[in-house]
């Protein structure tokens, strides 16, 4: 019976919306907001002093944005590096030219988010997907766990928004390019992620039986 | 002993090896120091730069949490043959660590490096990366330097091998030329080698011979020079020889001749001839006189014993001369030959000017030869002394005792002077009527080293003979007139006719009583002989000082011939009568009768007397009924060294 009713809600969830990856979204807000700090003009970015972690989200992604939020100020309390921070969450809807942002992570949005990236070029700051897919609309990091933890960077973003990056880092990056293997990558990881997912899933009915 | 050759061309090679392998221990020593080291830093930077170059990233992969990153970065540098293990520690642990699979066999030969690895685009630091690296590069290096050395080492010495022979080879002929000349002499030629060829041992070949030509004539010229030299030197030395042994105004041998005589023969006898005053002669007709009549003498005697072989006549000195006897004659021979030539001489008329001179002289002889000279002196000396005309040296004459004893006593004479060992013993005078002492006699005395007392009798002759007198008389005059500076009292000091001749004693004299204000207190005591004997000089000498109020005594007065007439002349204060006619005066009427006749005179004169030995009180008696008016002896007090008033 348990198994059919969690067979029920995850088909429901997959009919009405979308499904992140738990241990990807750790992954990257433990690594993204330690990004920020590689950008060498990060001086330049903070507001008031701070550094403000804005997360847009679609209005079904709150509580996704929420945990996020929770799990960075678990990991950070409070402090990047020798800054204060402030984890913004933006529903996309009231995104304007007011919303600050040091830096901006976006969630699953199926539209727009070319919108967010054109608003982190003018601002010159760095932008996060969670989506790889996301690059192509100018998102500059992404991040997928594959054999290991891979960072993606778009380089075609990299180059117009001439942010200055600690050297290291764009030698452990992977760059992605608008016109080449995006979708391979995409195909690949997802391929990778259904594989965590089974094993996952598998995982967890080992210890429930 | 041959001298052995220190070779040029050994000394030349031997420094070049020196410092060949100074150079070499100086490469080495380069080596060990300065690229041992740099060897070394270059393979720590080297390992320095790889960790450099991983650091970024190890340092992001930490940062960001992506620890299976930093494996496969660490991977990456294993893939370095060099690189032994990469360690990654955090907080003090290993968080990573390869290690290539040569790490075990190259460990032992491998270093470490560490670096600290930073927070990206911050200075925290979060780690620590590690590396070992092999050290198999840093000592094939080493080694390969050390081939390359050893190698230059091989060089040097086989370079030295040939430079030495080489060296050797072109200085050899040098050698060549040294033993050619090594047997080289003025008169001899050598024949010098490599003279063709074209360089400097030519040059020195050249060079040799042209010097062996100039020395060869040179040596011609020299020796000619040295055969004319010495030609002239045997001459020279002939004739100094002849003017060493001959007197030059007679050219009859001399004293050393006769020394030489005398050394050369076993037996023989010897007469030493002496002209009697014959320093008159000089004084009176001078000296060129003199020279003529000894000219004249000379060839007298030279005729004399011309004929006899076995006598040879010298002059030994200006007036003496000498017949050295080379065989020993019968002694009554020898005695008559000496009182022959007296005879001989005393008819001699020698002619000088107008003036027709006659000689005597006084002959000494020695009747052997040991010590001839000395003994013939000595006993021309007692002849003369005993105006004899001829004496034969007897041992019995004593006389080198004598001469012994004075020479003796002149040491000790110098000795006391020296050490302030002559002194004024103070005798006193008294008055005959008062008994009281009116005045002293000052008596000299020496002390001997064992502090006895030596009375004048025993050295005054000698220092007479000895020049010392006059230094003796000095003492005296000075010791008494400091002694009676302060002492109300008269005092008498002996003066002899040498001490009143002498003008630095009187000069002295006078000084002294100026210096002590004792010229109403001095009496000289002067003796009567003397006083006679030389009148002038005494007279004037006696004005002289009382004219600055000093008195004058005569001395053993009734000794001579007692002149009264001479002595009113001299007008004395005193006169002490001769301890000879006061010593018996209580017994011998003749001695009181001649002190009477004195004393009587002496107080018409004015004059007062004093009796001298007084030893007993027969004599004292007597000396006050004859009214004499002082009196001095052992009876009323003995010189002693201070005077008790």
């Amino acid at each position: 019976m348990k198994k059919i009713i969690l067979l029920y809600l995850t088909l429901v969830s997959l009919a009405f919306g979308y499904s992140y990856d738990d241990v990807l979204l750790k992954a990257q807000a433990s690594i993204f907001p330690k990004i920020i700090l590689l950008d060498k003009k990060i001086e330049n970015k903070l507001v008031e002093g701070k550094i403000v972690y804005t997360i847009v989200y679609d209005k079904n992604d709150y509580y996704t944005a929420l945990d996020i939020s929770k799990y960075i100020e678990e990991k950070y309390h409070g402090h990047l590096g020798q800054y204060e921070y402030t984890v913004n969450l933006v529903e996309f809807s009231k995104l304007s030219d007011a919303t600050e942002a040091s830096a901006f992570y976006v969630l699953n949005l199926d539209k727009y988010t070319d919108k967010i990236a054109e608003m982190a070029k003018e601002r010159g700051v760095i932008s996060f997907s969670y989506d790889i897919n996301n690059l192509n609309q100018g998102i500059m990091f992404s991040l997928v766990i594959e054999k290991s933890t891979v960072i993606y960077l778009e380089k075609e973003t990299l180059f117009t928004q001439k942010i200055d990056f600690v050297d290291a880092l764009l030698q452990i990056v992977k760059f992605t390019d608008k016109n080449t293997a995006l979708n391979k990558i995409k195909n690949d990881s997802r391929l990778e992620r259904d594989q965590w997912y089974a094993k996952i899933i598998a995982y967890k009915n080992h210890n429930k039986s | 002993m041959k001298k052995r050759i220190k070779s040029l061309s050994t000394k030349i090679v031997f420094l070049i090896a020196l410092i060949s392998l100074l150079s070499i221990l100086v490469i080495f020593n380069v080596f060990e120091k300065i690229n041992k080291k740099a060897f070394y830093a270059v393979e720590t930077e080297k390992a320095d730069l790889v960790l450099s170059t991983i650091e970024p990233l190890i340092a992001l992969n930490i940062y960001l949490d992506m620890n299976d990153k930093i494996e496969s970065t660490m991977q990456k540098l294993i893939e370095n043959p060099n690189i032994l293990a990469v360690k990654v520690l955090k907080n003090g642990n290993v968080i990573d660590e390869i290690r290539s699979k040569d790490y075990e066999i190259n460990i032992s030969e491998s270093f470490t490096v560490e670096k600290a690895i930073f927070q990206p685009n911050s200075k925290n630091e979060i780690g620590t990366l590690v590396l070992v690296y092999s050290a198999k590069n840093y000592k094939e290096l080493v080694q390969r330097y050390t081939i390359l050395l050893i190698e230059i080492f091989i060089g040097f010495t086989i370079f030295y091998l040939f430079f030495s022979l080489y060296v050797k080879y072109l200085l050899s002929p040098l050698k060549i030329i040294a033993n050619s000349l090594r047997n080289y002499s003025p008169n001899k030629e050598v024949t010098i080698p490599f003279i063709q060829a074209n360089n400097e041992i030519g040059l020195i070949s050249e060079t040799l011979i042209n010097m062996q030509k100039r020395i060869l004539q040179y040596a011609k010229k020299q020796e000619n020079i040295n055969h004319y030299l010495e030609e002239k030197v045997s001459e020279k030395t002939l004739e100094l020889r002849k003017q060493l042994y001959t007197n030059s105004l007679t050219g009859l041998p001399n004293r050393l001749s006769l020394l030489h005589d005398i050394n050369g023969f076993h037996d023989g006898a010897l007469l030493i001839i002496n002209i009697d005053d014959f320093k008159e002669i000089n004084d009176l007709f001078g000296q060129i006189a003199g020279d003529r009549i000894l000219i004249s003498f000379a060839r007298a005697l030279d005729n004399i014993f011309a004929k006899e072989d076995d006598i040879t006549l010298m002059h030994l000195s200006g007036d003496e001369f000498a017949l050295f006897f080379m065989k020993k004659p019968l002694l009554d021979d020898f005695i008559h030959i000496a009182k022959k030539l007296i005879d001989d001489v005393e008819g001699m008329i020698f002619n000088y000017e107008s003036n027709e001179l006659s000689i005597r002289i006084t002959i000494g002889g020695a009747f052997q030869l040991e010590e001839a000279l000395e003994k013939a002196d000595i006993a021309l000396k007692s002849a003369k002394k005993q105006k004899k005309s001829f004496l034969l040296y007897d041992e019995k004459l004593n006389v080198e005792k004598q001469y012994k004893e004075n020479i003796e006593w002149i040491k000790k004479l110098n000795k006391a002077i020296e050490e302030n060992k002559i002194v004024p013993y103070f005798q006193p005078i008294f008055d005959t009527v008062s008994n009281k002492i009116v005045s002293s006699e000052c008596l000299i005395r020496l002390i001997d080293n064992e502090n006895n007392v030596i009375s004048p009798y025993q050295f005054l002759t000698i220092a007479k003979r000895s020049k010392l007198y006059s230094k003796l008389t000095r003492i005296m005059i000075k010791k008494s007139c400091e002694y009676f500076e302060h002492i109300d009292c008269d005092f008498s000091v002996n003066l002899s006719v040498e001490d009143i001749m002498d003008e630095e004693t009187i000069r002295f004299i006078k000084e002294s009583i100026k210096k002590y204000d004792v010229s109403k207190k001095i009496v000289f005591e002067i003796l009567e002989t003397e006083g006679i004997e030389n009148y002038q000089e005494v007279s004037s000498f006696i004005d002289e000082m009382k004219a600055i109020g000093c008195r004058i005594a005569i001395d053993d007065f009734g000794s001579g011939y007692s002149n009264f007439e001479y002595l009113l002349r001299l007008n004395i204060d005193y006169i002490k009568i001769d301890g000879s006619l006061i010593k018996n005066l209580d017994t011998d009427t003749n001695a009181q009768m001649i002190v009477e006749t004195i004393v009587d005179f002496a107080k018409k004169l004015k004059v007062l007397t004093v009796a001298e030995y007084v030893h007993n009180e027969a004599v004292n008696q007597k000396v006050k009924e004859l009214k004499i008016d002082r009196t001095q002896g052992f009876l009323l007090g003995e010189p002693k060294e201070q005077l008790t008033l």
